[in-house]
């Protein structure tokens, strides 16, 4: 029939269309074709229903995330916005003898430059603030922002920072951790000590339940440093409006912190800082305390404009925080049925340049250290120490996933000699209900025991192996 | 020839700042219709918190979680939040979140109870109603007990809470102390195949069974659970930043630094332990972070189990156990000299 000819004849141009709009699409990412949006948006029941504890609710953000709809700090532009880019030393310690930044300046396109000098207050961290904005008078590794540019483009600002002459001294550096424990290694931070913090945790009779244990098992277990390589990487704008009053868009997990550390930064009293958590493509503990903030929002100053900056990948590792490498000692008493006796553990932490979120990796490696695990005599000492590598800081676990690879590693060695499944050594040894941690407090809603079982039931470790 | 191997690793997590105050707030606003706005000062991080807290203000207030509008990161409007950190967002902002619903809801009962002839301590909320406990049929629409208390009574039924977990203080010399309010357990159990001319690791399997307190939403927990185990893989086999002798940093990019793809997941499956926390909102603890602490150790421990190397330093590069299973095959054959002669 011609009218079914013609329907099919339609659908085919239908077709054909969608097939070309799919074609630009793939070609132009960044260019979302329009929607029409309907009316009523399908929610899925599991959003409806009550009670809403336990419901498999979807996420209100997977509709944009689905649809390419998300705006990330890339994707916001904002009318006379500026580009800006960091200057890294690439020298891991040295002294700043000269900046000369008179040819960038001169450059067309370049509007403003700045560098550590004319940072208000150039200091911050969580826990000490050791980390400069910009480096002045002194390179603490290799990363270390010098000089930034805030240019028309961000290809103007990247050829800007070539122009920008640095004069360095080099100085001594500190690479490996445990040569920065040693007294006569280079100090970091002069005049004070590489060891930056410590932590000791003290159960028990340590010595007297080794000498009385049946087996006494030792090991050194090692962990290196990793980025968090979120795929979106730091990125902010900064605007700063005639009243003074300045509000920066940041992919930040932390804004209450951030607001507090800008306004300290740029010596503000609070409420003129607005900071506002933009979409966060990743964060993983990364995106955990300002970076470029203070230098947007001080280039924006400068120039009456809104700036942004985005970090490069190769920032995203050389210039932001990274997970703490450690060195780990294990000393382990046990009797011959795998019930140990006594645990030692030093930890000893690379903390990179600055101390960041160490203190708190610090606190947890060391009460983690031992394992969910009833240990009656337990010494743990950990230290964090200053090196002029990238910063290490907050990373998912915090010290935990190194700690957890040698309790668990040695345990598995323990359960070898001793000739006991792995899964037996460990219920035998596991907290309970009420168990006390190695910082004697006692433990509620404990289910490490039920976890192991759950676990071996649906692997089928009791099965026989195949 | 590859060779299977199988390890287990077990552990413990806390759930907030050590030691430190770690606050948050909430403010929880029930609109004339019944439905609810939540503003928090914390961020998304594409983890779900919102959807999370969504669902705690809503379950508080006896609505669903489409009916709660979460609205978060701006210093200007929103209370304060110490953050999307320590896997304290669904424990600590919860409660926060969780108090301040209830605060709101202990208007909507004052409201309810002048209208139903009834003491609000006799109420509850549920399936968006308000109603007498033990008399259901007795009750009235969330939206009607909102707009009435708004417009007619002029009581808007808004509530802002905070909260922050009680910890004590280390002792300096002995670590003494009660550094966090609660913590949580896990184990995975890791499938691995090595080959051993090659040295290549290849990661099968994941079995993983956490303890979360309640969960608030298990689509969620298993989504945080496989992205804290494609994070430990990387830890475990791959990434590795590499310095020179003069401390630059020589693989900064992703095509010399590897994290693992899609194509290096292995078959992962979830199993939630029951668990129920009472100083948590709902019984509810936290699981973002412990998803990725044992992963590595199963790992490694299943490396162990196939090939017989102990791979004592991360990442566990093909280089690494190859050398570490020539090694092996040395030291074998030279015991084997030595006892024969």
């Amino acid at each position: 029939m011609p009218g079914k000819k013609r329907v099919a004849e339609k659908q085919r141009q239908r077709t054909l269309e969608a097939l070309r709009t799919a074609e630009e699409v793939a070609r132009l990412p960044a260019v979302v074709p329009p929607v029409a949006y309907p009316i009523e948006t399908l929610v899925p029941e599991a959003r409806q229903q009550t009670p809403a504890v336990g419901q498999r609710a979807t996420r209100v953000d997977g509709r944009l995330h689905g649809l390419g709809q998300t705006k990330y700090i890339d994707d916001l532009a904002f009318p006379g916005m500026l580009h800006a880019k960091i200057k890294r030393a690439g020298i891991a310690s040295a002294r700043i003898v000269r900046i000369d930044t008179s040819a960038a300046e001169a450059m067309p396109g370049v509007v403003a430059v700045l560098t550590g000098a004319e940072i208000p207050v150039n200091s911050f961290g969580p826990s000490f603030q050791d980390q400069p904005v910009l480096a002045h008078e002194r390179v603490f590794h290799a990363g270390d922002g010098v000089a930034a540019v805030a240019a028309v483009t961000e290809q103007i600002a990247v050829e800007a920072l070539e122009k920008i002459v640095v004069e360095y001294e080099p100085l001594p550096a500190v690479l490996d951790p445990l040569e920065a424990l040693k007294e006569d290694s280079p100090q970091v931070h002069p005049p004070h000590g590489n060891i930056y913090t410590t932590k000791v945790i003290l159960k028990g009779d340590v010595e007297a339940a080794l000498a009385a244990s049946d087996r006494v098992f030792e090991g050194r277990f090692r962990t290196q440093m990793v980025e968090h390589v979120s795929l979106e990487p730091h990125a902010a704008i900064a605007e700063w409006d005639p009243n003074g009053r300045v509000t920066i868009w940041s992919t930040l997990g932390r804004i209450t912190l951030a607001r507090s550390d800008v306004a300290r930064t740029l010596k503000l009293p609070m409420n003129r800082v607005r900071m506002v958590g933009t979409i966060v493509g990743g964060n993983f503990g990364g995106k955990n305390e300002i970076t470029q903030e203070p230098v947007l929002a001080l280039l924006s100053k400068k120039t009456g404009r809104p700036v942004k900056g985005v970090y490069t990948r190769g920032e995203e590792f050389t210039s932001t925080t990274t997970r703490h490498p450690i060195v780990m000692d294990y000393k382990t008493g046990v009797t011959k049925e795998g019930k140990i006796l006594a645990r030692k553990v030093r930890l000893v932490l690379d903390g990179g340049a600055y101390c960041s979120w160490s203190e708190t990796t610090l606190g947890k490696a060391a009460i983690l250290s031992a394992g969910p695990y009833n240990i009656e005599n337990l010494q743990v000492e950990a230290y964090v120490v200053y090196t002029n590598k990238t910063m290490t800081g907050a990373m998912r676990g915090f010290g935990a996933p190194q700690v957890c690879f040698a309790y668990e590693s040695h345990m598995d060695d323990i359960a070898a000699a001793l000739k006991i499944d792995p899964l037996d050594i460990r219920l035998l040894n596991v907290f309970g209900e009420g168990s006390v941690s190695p910082t004697g407090q006692v433990l509620h809603s404990v289910v490490v025991k039920e976890s192991l079982l759950k676990a071996a039931e649906h692997f089928g470790w009791r099965e026989a192996r195949s | 020839m590859k060779r299977r191997g199988r390890g287990i690793a077990c552990m413990w997590y806390p759930i907030g700042f050590t030691v430190s105050a770690n606050p948050s707030a909430a403010v929880v606003k029930v609109n004339e219709d019944g439905t609810a706005t939540l503003l928090t000062g914390t961020v998304e991080s594409g983890q779900g918190s919102l959807t999370v807290l969504g669902q705690i203000a809503a379950e508080e207030l006896g609505i669903a979680a489409d009916d709660v509008h979460v609205v978060s990161g701006d210093t200007d409007a929103m209370p304060m939040d110490t953050g999307a950190i320590a896997s304290r967002t669904t424990y600590v902002t919860g409660n926060a979140v969780r108090l301040a619903a209830e605060k709101a809801k202990g208007v909507l009962f004052e409201v309810a109870a002048s209208m139903l002839g009834v003491r609000p301590e006799q109420l509850e909320a549920r399936d968006r109603k308000i109603q007498v406990k033990s008399f259901p049929q007795r009750n009235l629409g969330i939206g009607e007990v909102a707009y009435h208390a708004q417009v007619v009574k002029g009581q808007p039924p808004i509530g802002s809470a905070t909260w922050n977990p009680p910890t004590v203080p280390m002792d300096p010399k002995t670590g003494q102390g009660q550094p966090f309010n609660t913590y949580v357990y896990a184990t995975q159990i890791a499938e691995v195949d090595v080959d051993d001319e090659t040295g290549e690791v290849e990661v099968i399997r994941i079995v993983a069974a956490h303890d979360c307190g309640t969960a608030i939403n298990p689509m969620l927990v298993e989504g945080q659970v496989e992205g804290g185990i494609a994070m430990g893989i990387g830890f475990a086999l791959q990434e590795e930043m590499l310095f020179d002798a003069a401390g630059r940093h020589v693989n900064p990019s992703l095509t010399n630094y590897i994290v693992p793809t899609s194509l290096d997941m292995p078959q992962i499956e979830v199993d939630i332990v029951p668990s129920y926390d009472p100083t948590g909102p709902f019984g509810a603890k936290g699981v973002g972070e412990p998803t990725s602490v044992p992963t590595a150790a199963a790992i490694l421990n299943a490396i162990h189990n196939a090939v017989g190397v102990r791979i004592s330093s991360l990442p566990a590069t093909a280089e690494k156990v190859l050398t570490a299973i020539k090694m092996k095959g040395e030291r074998a054959r030279i015991g084997a000299v030595a006892g024969g002669e």
